[in-house]
């Protein structure tokens, strides 16, 4: 084919035909669109981040409900909890924000709230009585609905106590006791992870924050290596260091995964966790599920105690479909919360402090099953001897330093430096420190 | 369409996709190391050079720096040396080789994320099958992550048995382009096997072999994935490389501009490493 047969093929004239009839077609489109979602059903956008089958399953349930009751349609997307913020963000920039989506962090609260994005949820917070240091007001305002604590506390074996004639801990010395007695015969005493991971931050610093420690004062210095704080931390480090040694290898490298199979799998005689560690015994190792026992971590004293929150939440942002997405949340929280819960009976542990007295709730099999140990959890809320804290909320009010501090892994850090580098205590709580004034700077 | 309007076309098709979609996210990122930011919603603030000198006085750029030469220092190495060794394995005749040949680019095709995982799990420390026939063997556990120095080992190790075949598969086409007739005229003047490959294949591979270890440079300096599922850069940051540190100060520690400082600077250095190498090896050697 020579260039003479090219050029009758493919004129210019005929590709120009051809592109002014594609850019008119865009065109008539781009301008019959706003026409057809005028007429269409209101839809607003729902970012879910609990992505078990009975979680989405709960909320399309829901959503469904809602637009048969109400002619709205609710879109809902399911992300893991890592990607939330990088889509909630990316969908802002985009110029098609979600309307509703799940947190897990207050930080991530905070930024979108200081860029005006949030909507307050006080009209819906308002209205019940909840825990302890879960909803984050800032300025008064309160930018989310928090429907999970996610609590760290101790799980230890009943039946290994009762035959090792052990006794339930009350200071370090008692439980290190214990985990060296439990360590050996295929099992090893204790597994509390060290890597650098969330699953440290949440379920290791709890012996740290029975015994006292905090990271800022009330005006953001850190006091972490102060001499108050400072030999508390490095007492901790002295004891987990022992503890350290009840522990399978690979602690460094435990995460979520590792923990909940270690102790279902009947190889650890401790561990930490929230409610999912049940949920876990039930489903994969029932004749454990009546052997296991909670309790909060303790400090060498014997005289506090402490439990590691994490917490998850929804908010709702500021978009054209703002008010269609507080009418949904106002129904959505008092209809179906419950239900809501029940896709994680045991894990997602209740804020709102109502929603222990509720039969709807109450009536669950597995929390009827579990009585002592959600009597134990809500203990953990009402006792006021029993610190909550996380390293992400540390300080005065709700900021990104703590959460800078939380994700630059100082603490495993700190962990790794006397477990697995052998450091001094006192060294590793100076060097930690360092890093936290350096991180927040 | 004339010939030469075609090419034209072509071109333009690839320039244009090149500017949409290297060119300006390249872009885009080296303008976001000039502001401070903490978020992609937030307000960005002009910071000028701040955040470059911020990052280069940080020590854990420093050790983010050296770990990525040791990690692809390591990688490569073994890479290379392992992939030529199986090629010539594989080049030789053997039963089943065809076979043999197929399933050496096995690990090649398998998802990082299922590897890493099934690592991971091979290796934990309670109920890791890895650890149960160690343990049935009386020898002492392996702690596999639970020192810097076993965990970069063990990072590179994994690196190897995943990208290995790639270098195997590339340099076996390769083989089958040098003359046998050379290899024979060699056996006839007495060479050694040894001899016949360093003066022979290797010559006449080295065109490729440049090619070879400047993509794995490239790809292992900036490989993320494989690192991010096995450690997240730890311990105590001993696996902690510049694609990570970036990923972590952007992301983690609501610092934009700090994270594209360090992953410009890294873009700075490997481009550096680059036209140095093809200054040592040129390509084109007539």
């Amino acid at each position: 084919m020579d260039e003479k047969d090219h050029k009758s093929d493919l004129s210019r004239r005929s590709v120009l035909k051809v592109a002014g009839a594609l850019a008119g077609g865009v065109m008539a489109g781009g301008l019959a669109a706003p026409a057809v979602h005028a007429q269409g059903t209101k839809t607003i956008r729902f970012l879910n981040a609990e992505t078990s089958i009975d979680s989405i399953r709960a909320l399309k349930v829901a959503a469904a409900e809602y637009e048969r009751q109400f002619g709205t349609k609710v879109v809902i997307d399911s992300v893991p909890l890592d990607g939330v913020f990088t889509k909630v963000t990316t969908s802002l920039r985009g110029g098609t924000p979600y309307d509703i989506a799940t947190f897990a962090f207050v930080g991530h609260v905070l930024i979108l709230a200081s860029e005006g994005h949030l909507v307050p949820l006080n009209e819906l917070t308002d209205k019940y009585k909840w825990g302890p240091n879960i909803l984050f007001p800032i300025d008064g305002k309160v930018y989310w609905y928090p429907y999970d604590y996610n609590l760290a506390w101790i799980y230890y074996r009943k039946d290994l106590y009762e035959k090792n004639k052990l006794e339930v801990p009350k200071t370090w010395a008692q439980f290190l006791n214990n985990a060296q007695a439990l360590n050996g015969d295929g099992r090893s005493g204790a597994l509390y992870p060290i890597g650098s991971n969330g699953a440290t931050n949440w379920l290791s610093p709890g012996f740290m924050w029975a015994e006292g420690a905090k990271i800022f004062d009330d005006k953001w210095n850190i006091v972490f290596d102060s001499a108050e704080i400072g030999p508390k931390v490095a007492a901790y480090l002295d004891f987990f260091g022992e503890l350290y040694k009840t522990m399978p290898s690979g602690a460094s490298q435990a995460s979520f995964g590792e923990v909940l199979s270690n102790f279902t799998s009947d190889k650890v005689a401790h561990t930490a966790y929230a409610g999912r560690l049940i949920e876990g015994l039930e489903r994969n190792n029932p004749k454990l599920a009546d052997q296991y026992g909670i309790m909060p971590y303790m400090d060498s004293t014997g005289k506090h105690q402490a439990v590691n929150h994490g917490y998850d939440g929804w908010v709702v942002l500021k978009t054209p479909q703002s008010d269609e997405a507080m009418k949904f949340m106002r129904w959505f929280t008092e209809n179906q919360y419950i239900n809501f819960l029940h896709t994680a009976p045991l894990h997602f542990q209740p804020p709102r402090l109502d929603v222990y007295d509720d039969a709807r709730w109450r009536a669950h099999p597995l929390i009827e099953k579990h009585n002592a140990a959600v009597e134990e959890m809500r203990r953990f809320l009402t006792d006021k001897n029993i610190i909550l804290t996380s390293i992400d909320t540390q300080g005065p009010t709700p900021s990104l330093k703590p959460g800078k501090i939380f994700e630059a892994f100082v603490f495993p850090e700190m962990l790794q430096n006397k477990c697995l580098k052998g450091m001094a205590s006192a060294e590793c709580v100076k060097v930690a420190a360092d890093r936290m004034r350096q991180v927040i700077a | 369409m004339s010939s030469r309007a075609t090419i034209y076309s072509f071109l333009g098709i690839g320039l244009a996709a090149t500017l949409l979609l290297i060119v300006a996210p390249v872009a885009y990122a080296i303008s976001l190391s000039f502001y401070r930011m903490d978020s992609f919603v937030g307000t960005p603030q002009w910071a000028g050079l701040d955040n470059y000198a911020r990052v280069l006085s940080d020590w854990t750029f420093w050790r983010a720096l050296i770990n990525g030469f040791v990690y692809s220092l390591g990688t490569i190495v073994l890479q290379v040396v392992l992939g030529i060794g199986f090629a010539l394995v594989l080049n030789q005749v053997f039963p089943f080789r065809n076979i043999v040949r197929g399933l050496s680019i096995l690990p090649y095709l398998l998802p990082t994320v299922v590897v890493v995982l099934t690592f991971k799990w091979m290796v934990d420390g309670s109920i890791g099958v890895l650890t149960a026939v160690i343990a049935a063997l009386g020898l002492p556990p392996v702690s596999w992550f639970e020192s810097p120095a076993a965990a970069m080992t063990s990072v590179i190790l994994v690196s190897v048995w995943m990208w290995t075949p790639f270098v195997t598969t590339t340099f076996l086409a390769a083989l089958q382009t040098v003359p046998a007739s050379l290899y024979e005229a060699a056996k006839v003047d007495g060479t050694n096997a040894v001899q016949r490959f360093f003066h022979i294949t290797l010559p006449m591979l080295k065109p490729i072999l440049t090619v070879i270890v400047l993509l794995r440079a490239v790809w292992m300096f900036n490989k993320f994935d494989v690192i991010w599922l096995l450690t997240q850069g730890g311990p105590v940051g001993a696996t902690e490389h510049l694609a990570i540190l970036s990923y972590k100060t952007a992301f983690s520690l609501f610092d934009i501009g700090g994270g594209a400082a360090i992953a410009t600077i890294s873009f700075l250095i490997l481009s550096v490493a680059v036209f140095i190498y093809f200054r040592l090896f040129p390509l084109d050697t007539d």
